[in-house]
């Protein structure tokens, strides 16, 4: 078993979970959510998150909008859609379950 | 210093250096391989760009060119394609939704004479063929199709890239796919009828653009022609004081001593910078203008902006420099005066004999400069720095019984004293000897002395009834004012005083007497 890999598929997992939850508190520039997902550290390299952000969008989790910046071309604002607050929900209870099963496990 | 490249990432402009951008290519390359074939891929790969975009950015603002180190630390940054995770089957479920904003551009893929009409067309799905008629006809109302199609041709960018052309066909799906797949098929938009008027106005347009060439190339060697012959007739006047075909009189000036000129009416220590300042003054811009026309001739682009701008600030500074010192000299003429001496004859002749004493002929000078209209000469001796200028008489009845000549130095100065100051400096040679006036033909400036507008005017007083007989010399000084009146025939040279003025006295009448 490659360790580095099975980190790898654990923090995939959990990073789209991750960007809900940020996208839950406020709505969010692609960059903002970088930093947050860096400084929790989350994600490694950034490329990770546009396809994943892409695909959230794709599947009517998210929407965004463009806004007008003072440095550059107008940018992406991300913010979550109903149905994207209704399936983090599901994945609160969802994460609450999975950890209290692995602490009972690791308790044990 | 490497060849800077200009590169659009992300609606950014930015420079970077040819390494970097080799970079560069290879890594989007890279991503846009790893993301091309999944759904909603391009919008992926946007985004990237965005954000590779706003990385340069913060690293460099919009100045600075980026280099390798740029590049690989923006790659540190959002990681390499194969770092990204794996691609899930799942992903392969999603539509793809394309580009993200529609852009005008102009069409080099599907144009005519500069792609503006083929942009319409593709911004809005429409073929192109109705706006190539709109502006033709409206071209033929007094041109204004021309022109507004000549304002789009500069204002609107043209569709290079691939995420461009994809902006540019926002609203072609057909089209779109085709630039995803690399199949660049042509004029998607034409029925069979509007790809025969296309065909039609790309034949006008290729005559069209054939026109425009040869008369873009007629104007280009005429204007390195006229350039190089204005630059050579500059530096054969100006630097090689050639006065052969060049130094033609305009109004009467003698433009090859104009430089040598200048050391008499400007301040010997700046003499040489002047020259200078004239010289870029006069060059820089016909530099330009050759320069303009080569282009104009062989038709390409060069990376010319900073030494134009350059040239044209190292211009404004001669053009400045010499103003101010233009200025500076001119405010030394500003106040003219004159100052007057009166001498008079111990006995009243009745002929009173004119004669020219020291004649311009008697002097070694090396240039004449003639002001048109105004009998004014200059005479410079460049060995004695000497400047000698032509005189002038008039004749006048006296007032009482006397023969006088009255001496009036002019000059300009900075104030009336400083003018009147240099006037009386002038010098001028003159002998009252029993009948006879003796003048000379000139005054002088005292050396080392600027030109400052002198001039000197005499003005003799004679009792009417006397009888004046001037030489060929002095008679010319009298007359030089209505040349049509000399008479070259010696024995006319004989004048009578009246009470309105001097009267030439005829020959016939002379001897009837």
């Amino acid at each position: 078993m490659d360790l580095e890999n099975t980190k790898a598929q654990m923090r995939k997992g959990i990073l789209e979970y991750c960007i809900l939850s940020v996208l839950s508190r406020s709505s969010c520039y692609a960059s903002d959510i970088i930093r947050e997902l860096k400084e929790a550290r989350v994600i490694v390299v950034e490329g990770t998150l546009y396809p994943l952000l892409t695909r959230q969008k794709n599947s009517g989790l998210l929407s965004y909008r463009w806004e007008e910046s003072q440095q550059g071309p107008p940018r992406k604002y991300y913010e979550l859609t109903p149905a994207g607050k209704e399936y983090l929900a599901d994945l609160d209870r969802a994460w609450d379950e999975l950890v209290e099963s692995v602490n009972l496990i690791r308790s044990r | 210093m490497d060849k800077t490249i200009n590169i659009n990432l992300g609606g950014i402009l930015f420079s970077i250096d040819e390494e970097a951008y080799h970079i560069l290519r290879d890594y989007l390359q890279a991503i846009d391989l790893r993301f091309r074939h999944t759904p909603g891929g391009n919008e992926t790969i946007e985004d990237i760009e965005s954000r590779i975009a706003e990385i340069f950015q913060s690293q460099k603002g919009l100045a600075g060119v980026i280099n390798r180190r740029n590049v690989e630390d923006m790659i540190a940054i959002i990681g390499k394609p194969e770092d990204f995770g794996q691609v899930s089957e799942e992903e392969t479920k999603y539509v793809y939704t394309g580009a993200q904003r529609k852009k005008l551009y102009r069409n080099t893929d599907d144009r005519i004479i500069g792609g503006v009409c083929g942009g319409f067309g593709a911004y809005l799905d429409t073929d192109p063929v109705w706006f190539r008629i709109l502006f033709a006809v409206l071209a033929l109302m007094f041109g204004i199709g021309f022109f507004i199609y000549l304002a789009l041709w500069i204002t609107l960018p043209s569709a290079v890239t691939e995420s461009q052309k994809k902006e540019m066909y926002f609203s072609n799906q057909r089209r779109l796919s085709a630039i995803e797949s690399n199949n660049n098929q042509q004029y998607p938009y034409s029925s069979r009828a509007g790809n025969a008027i296309n065909e039609v106005f790309r034949a006008i347009g290729k005559v069209l653009f054939i026109c425009l060439r040869i008369f873009l190339i007629i104007i280009g060697v005429s204007l390195v022609a006229g350039g190089f012959l204005a630059l050579l007739a500059f530096f054969m006047v100006f630097i090689f004081k050639y006065p052969g075909a060049f130094s033609t009189n305009i109004e009467g000036v003698h433009l090859s001593y104009l430089p040598d000129f200048l050391n008499y009416i400007i301040s010997p220590a700046i003499v040489p910078w002047t020259k200078v300042l004239i010289t870029l003054t006069i060059t820089l811009p016909l530099l330009a203008i050759i320069y303009g026309g080569i282009k104009m001739i062989f038709w390409f682009r060069a990376r010319d902006g900073f030494v134009l701008l350059g040239g044209f600030i190292l211009w404004l500074l001669c053009a400045a420099a010499l103003s101010i010192i233009l200025f500076n000299e001119g405010i030394s003429y500003v106040e003219t005066a004159r100052s007057t001496s009166r001498d008079y004859f111990k006995n009243v002749p009745d002929t009173l004999y004119i004669v020219s004493g020291t004649k311009l002929s008697d002097i070694k000078y090396d240039n004449e400069i003639s002001v048109p209209d105004e009998d004014y000469e200059i005479f410079i001796s460049d060995e004695k720095k000497e400047l000698y200028l032509r005189t002038f008489i008039d004749i006048e009845p006296a007032e009482e019984n006397s023969v006088s000549l009255e001496i009036n130095k002019y000059s300009a100065g900075r104030n009336r004293n400083d003018a009147i100051h240099k006037a009386e400096k002038l010098i001028y040679n003159y002998r009252i000897s029993g009948d006879s006036l003796v003048i000379d033909e000139f005054c002088r400036i005292p050396p080392e002395r600027k030109w400052s507008f002198d001039e000197v005017r005499l003005k003799v007083f004679v009792p009417e009834g006397t009888i004046i007989i001037m030489d060929r010399v002095t008679e010319s000084l009298y007359h030089s004012r209505d040349e049509d009146d000399f008479i070259s025939d010696p024995r006319n040279r004989l004048w009578f005083m009246t009470g309105e003025g001097l009267d030439r006295i005829e020959h016939r009448w002379r001897t009837e007497k």
